[in-house]
């Protein structure tokens, strides 16, 4: 039998401490988005070194290493391990799509990609994701991050009808449940 | 005055100190984002449907429990809080890249931290959308050149909150946690509305 989720406002002050320490230490807080720019030009810049003309690229590279070789790409590393054995411990490592369970799994992979696409894009604007700019930024008072979140949720609700299917399981069985 | 935090600004550890400690509070992270529930898409995205407001609740306590700690330690002399990274705000660059993201939140349920620690519970979606995530990237550096001018346009470095309102950090603390904390609210009342007949 599987574990329940931690209550969310335990679960917010357990995270809030963990943000306070990351940025008392490294001076800086959680991040992810970064790592899949800069693997991607990574990935470029080995196939071909023309890609480095590309000045978005070249930025990673200026430090004159691996656009690897950064803070936020060896967390990364962290979090997939930490999930990992998080799910380990609770029993709830599976391999399976998160889905309504009567939505076609073709689809729900599309959406998960062209999503990732969209999301990745949009981080290189906004400077980071809901980690990096989201609540790093409001942890150290950001003006900028508050615009990014309020047009993250007003975007997600706007859209969120052409969604439903996917996400919501509008049975008759939940009822009784 | 000298400060003790954030320790690697003023020196006091090395970096590959600093990178072992990366991976040690990514391991947190992802442990805390697989214990709360961040880890599945349908939970997250139960969010915009107001099914459950576990992410909202998260995030605003992270928020406040965050910015206690930075208000206790700075009012003991215990952390410089100018020296901790803040993100620069662009204001048309914010406002554009926030509803596009808005758009794949909804449409995908990840971002891309979530997504990672995802993908270490075994979910397969989650591999999908990092696989996205590559090609979000490729795409952006192809129209880098198109888009550099708008990308850093509306710039207006480092401002904080008691810089547009006055005051001074006290000030941005205090309405950090109002504003967080009437977002909570505003979405509880919100979700009685909206799941009339429903079990919550």
């Amino acid at each position: 039998m599987e574990k329940q989720y931690w209550n969310p406002y335990f679960g917010g002050v357990v995270l809030g401490t963990m943000l306070f320490l990351v940025f008392a230490i490294a001076s800086q807080g959680f991040g992810a988005s970064g790592t899949f720019s800069r693997a991607t030009a990574q990935l470029l810049v080995d196939s071909d070194k023309s890609w480095l003309h590309n000045a978005y690229i070249a930025s990673y590279f200026r430090h004159g290493g691996s656009a690897l070789n950064n803070w936020t790409v060896i967390e990364t590393v962290g979090i997939l391990l930490g999930g990992f054995a998080s799910a380990l411990l609770a029993g709830r490592f599976m391999f399976r799509p998160d889905k309504a369970r009567r939505y076609p799994v073709a689809k729900r992979f599309l959406w998960a990609f062209v999503g990732g696409m969209i999301i990745e894009f949009s981080t290189r604007l906004t400077r980071g994701c809901t980690s990096g700019q989201g609540l790093d930024g409001m942890a150290t008072f950001s003006v900028g991050t508050w615009i990014f979140m309020f047009a993250v949720f007003a975007a997600a609700l706007i859209f969120s009808p052409l969604f439903r299917k996917q996400w919501v399981d509008d049975d008759i069985e939940e009822g009784g449940a | 005055m000298d400060f003790i935090l954030p320790l690697y600004k003023n020196g006091l550890i090395s970096p590959e100190a600093n990178l072992f400690f990366a991976v040690v509070m990514g391991f947190a992270f992802g442990f805390v984002l697989e214990r709360t529930g961040f880890t599945r898409s349908q939970y997250i995205a139960d969010t915009f449907y107001f099914k459950n407001l576990a992410v909202p609740k998260i995030m605003g306590v992270t928020v406040i429990t965050a910015t206690t700690w930075f208000i206790l330690f700075a009012s003991m002399g215990w952390i410089d809080l100018g020296a901790l990274f803040t993100p620069k705000t662009y204001v048309w660059p914010y406002l554009v890249g926030g509803l596009l993201f808005g758009l794949g939140m909804v449409m995908a349920g990840y971002c891309p931290g979530t997504a990672v620690a995802g993908l270490g519970t075994g979910k397969s979606d989650a591999l999908v959308f990092i696989l996205g995530l590559f090609g979000g990237a490729f795409l952006y550096f192809l129209l880098y050149p198109m888009i550099a001018d708008f990308a850093s346009s509306t710039d207006l470095g480092v401002l904080k909150l008691h810089d547009l309102f006055g005051g001074n950090e006290y000030t941005s603390y205090i309405l950090t946690v109002i504003v967080e904390s009437a977002i909570i609210g505003f979405l509880m009342i919100l979700q009685k509305l909206t799941n009339k007949g429903e079990k919550a």
